[in-house]
């Protein structure tokens, strides 16, 4: 059996001590960030890039996996105790917990989500092993038309599925390919957009526009709106919820979890979307659907499951495609890029260490989420009341260090302020950031694949008709675009991401 | 009159704003790319091609938003706080400059004693044993334990 071998494989690698403690690492950093509210998972993987320069890439990968399902899992922690959700994955997740909170059920709020973000993170980890070998082989089926095509539509597709104005983020995905383009050709060596600056012959680093726009440009955007904290002071309660929660609970992680796994592999951020599906789902399945937003813990089994499911199965395109869904995604791609290895499907049959090591470190991750992170919920609840006053400029630091010491080069240090500039004006433009990096991370594959299917067409752009593959693709994103430009299914998307 | 004049300029609408910003955007990234060829014999695709492309596209959708933008004339853009960007960019900037000279120790607690004023709400006893105290973690983690060759302070130590 194949897929043992693999699993085995994966443990074998995972559970070496090395890994183990990179992974626990990871995890408790993660939780660390997630709780904190103002601090991203994307801020947080690309200021702890430089960290793992000193670690070979197999440890470098499960730390990093660690650091954003930790995020996950931190953020409901907030969301439950503070109403403010850590991470944008727990927004829905603040209805009802911080309700069961108030009421003193804080501690069978954070139990259940542990305990269904630990069934889905183990369904999507199956699903990750069981899908991986069969898409990779699909994938190298593909020429570069395909290729091509497959990325746009799953650009198109990631903003149909966001949250925001349509034309804006095509506008943003534009915007990054466009970045992705300065620097010399690859081809005849000519400069592009680098305005004789020698500094940026070779393209722009991937860490200085995730850093500016993501790491800096948050903290001005909360500076600039201030947030007021309340976390709960009474009893958190017994962490275990009841068995009668627990079985009403059963049926909403499932489905949770399912509608997660599903959302997260398709691109735009599943993680984001798929707890806003769960929580109506199970508004609309429950006998008295009154009590929603009154503290039941439907609310918070279902959505927990699915962004936990939603924020793993976001692997599968990356690892098995070498296509990110996400902005967490793209990061994964610039910390792959930096220790020398291709995202896409060839990573699994050349560094199959490093491919199952990876999906079994994250099984192992999620348990030592739920054993640690209950026990410890007393010292995260303290670190809310760290200031942001004193958080900002230590994070500032901590972007200063890591840019510096991607090339030990101050020039870098500059122009992520100036990226940072961008990201402001970006914010008050009210552009999303996140497909000007998908763009930027995707640009150069697309221009690669592009100019490759038209140099062996010659130049004719009707080789993406030829390829039916292709062609169904490129269908599939017009498709999405114009659906989702009319008028009815434009409000029902709105209306979606407001509750 | 010049005060009304001024409070007007901010308070045009936001996605004309964002269109227009998207417009200038391509013109400079089309005008920069003039020198590039989009084709080269025989039909095959030039080093200009995306970039050109795309820069007439980015124009393209920067056109329809401003066009949208004018429907919607109500929603402004949000005061423009300047507080937090001068001091936070200033931090890094001011971090950038002296990294080589002075090094992390003079760098670190620079970085965060002036991206701190960014926060008004900021106490002088507190902030200023904090940067000190962080800074000697960073050092500690960065230079020590990961080994990154971050420069500590060259004028007075030579590393």
């Amino acid at each position: 059996m194949e897929l043992f071998d693999h699993i085995l494989l994966g443990f074998s690698v995972a559970l070496g001590l090395k890994n183990l403690g990179l992974c626990l690492l990871g995890c408790l950093i993660g939780t660390l960030i997630g709780v904190l509210p103002g601090v991203g998972p994307v801020a947080t993987i690309s200021m702890l890039l430089p960290i793992t320069f000193g670690i070979d890439p197999v440890g470098a990968l499960i730390m990093l996996a660690g650091i954003y399902y930790g995020a996950q899992y931190g953020g409901s922690t907030t969301a439950i105790l503070v109403n403010i959700p850590g991470e944008a994955t727990s927004v829905v997740t603040a209805l009802d917990g911080f309700q069961m909170a108030r009421q003193g059920r804080a501690g069978a709020a954070l139990g259940i989500a542990a305990i269904g973000s630990f069934i889905a993170g183990t369904f999507a980890t199956v699903l990750i092993a069981l899908l991986a070998v069969p898409m990779a082989r699909l994938a190298l089926l593909f020429k570069p038309a395909d290729y091509f095509a497959l990325m746009v539509l799953g650009l198109m597709l990631a903003v149909v599925l966001a949250r925001g104005s349509v034309p804006k983020a095509l506008a943003m995905i534009l915007a990054g390919v466009l970045l992705s383009t300065v620097g010399r050709d690859l081809e005849t060596g000519e400069e592009r957009l680098t305005f004789g600056w020698g500094e940026i012959d070779d393209g722009i680093d991937f860490a200085v526009i995730a850093m500016g726009v993501f790491g800096f440009a948050e903290i001005l955007r909360n500076l600039a709106t201030p947030e007021a904290r309340d976390v709960v002071r009474g009893q958190i309660g017994r962490l275990l919820p009841s068995w009668a929660e627990f079985r009403q609970s059963l049926m909403p992680i499932l489905r949770g979890t399912g509608l997660g796994s599903f959302l997260g592999i398709l691109p735009g951020n599943g993680a984001v979307l798929a707890p806003f599906a769960s929580y109506s789902v199970e508004k609309k399945l429950a006998d008295d659907p009154a009590r929603f937003g009154q503290g039941a813990i439907e609310g918070v089994a279902g959505p927990e499951s699915a962004n936990n499911a939603g924020a793993q199965t976001a692997f599968i395109p990356l690892l098995t495609l070498g296509i990110p869904p996400n902005a967490v995604m793209a990061l994964m791609v610039g910390a792959m890029t930096i220790h020398n290895l291709v995202p896409g499907p060839e990573i699994m049959t050349k560094q199959p260490r490093l491919f199952w090591g990876m999906i079994a470190s994250m099984w192992i991750g999620n348990l030592m989420l739920v054993v640690i992170n209950l026990p410890m919920i007393g010292l995260w609840v303290r670190l809310l009341k760290v200031p942001y006053r004193l958080l900002f400029p230590t994070i500032v630091l901590f972007c200063c260090i890591g840019i510096y010491s991607v090339n030990n080069n101050p020039v870098d240090v500059y122009l992520t302020a100036a990226f940072a500039l961008l990201g402001y004006v970006l914010i008050l433009l009210e552009f999303e950031p996140a497909p000007m990096l998908l763009g930027f991370v995707l640009g150069r594959l697309l221009e690669e694949k592009l100019r490759q299917a038209l140099a062996i067409s010659q130049g004719s752009l009707w080789t993406f008709w030829d390829h039916r593959i292709a062609a169904v693709m490129l269908a599939l994103a017009a498709l999405a675009i114009v659906v989702v430009a009319l008028p009815r299914i434009r409000r029902g998307r709105e209306q979606a991401f407001v509750e | 009159m010049t005060g009304h004049a001024a409070r007007a300029a901010v308070r045009v609408p936001r996605d004309l704003a964002a269109g227009i910003f998207l417009v200038v955007l391509a013109l400079g990234a089309w005008l920069a790319t003039t020198d590039l060829a989009m084709t080269e014999g025989g039909g095959q695709p030039g080093p200009g091609l995306v970039p050109r492309s795309v820069a007439l596209l980015l124009g393209g959708f920067g056109m329809l938003v401003a066009a949208l933008g004018l429907f919607d004339r109500d929603t402004r853009i949000a005061g423009l706080a300047w507080r937090g960007p001068i001091f936070v960019l200033g931090s890094v900037v001011a971090f950038a400059a002296s990294i080589r000279t002075l090094g992390l120790a003079f760098a670190g607690p620079i970085a965060v004693l002036v991206s701190a004023l960014a926060d008004r709400e900021q106490r002088l006893g507190e902030i200023v044993p904090y940067a000190l105290v962080l800074t000697a973690l960073c050092v500690g983690l960065f230079k020590y334990v990961l080994r990154l060759p971050i420069p500590l302070a060259p004028l007075v130590l030579g590393y």
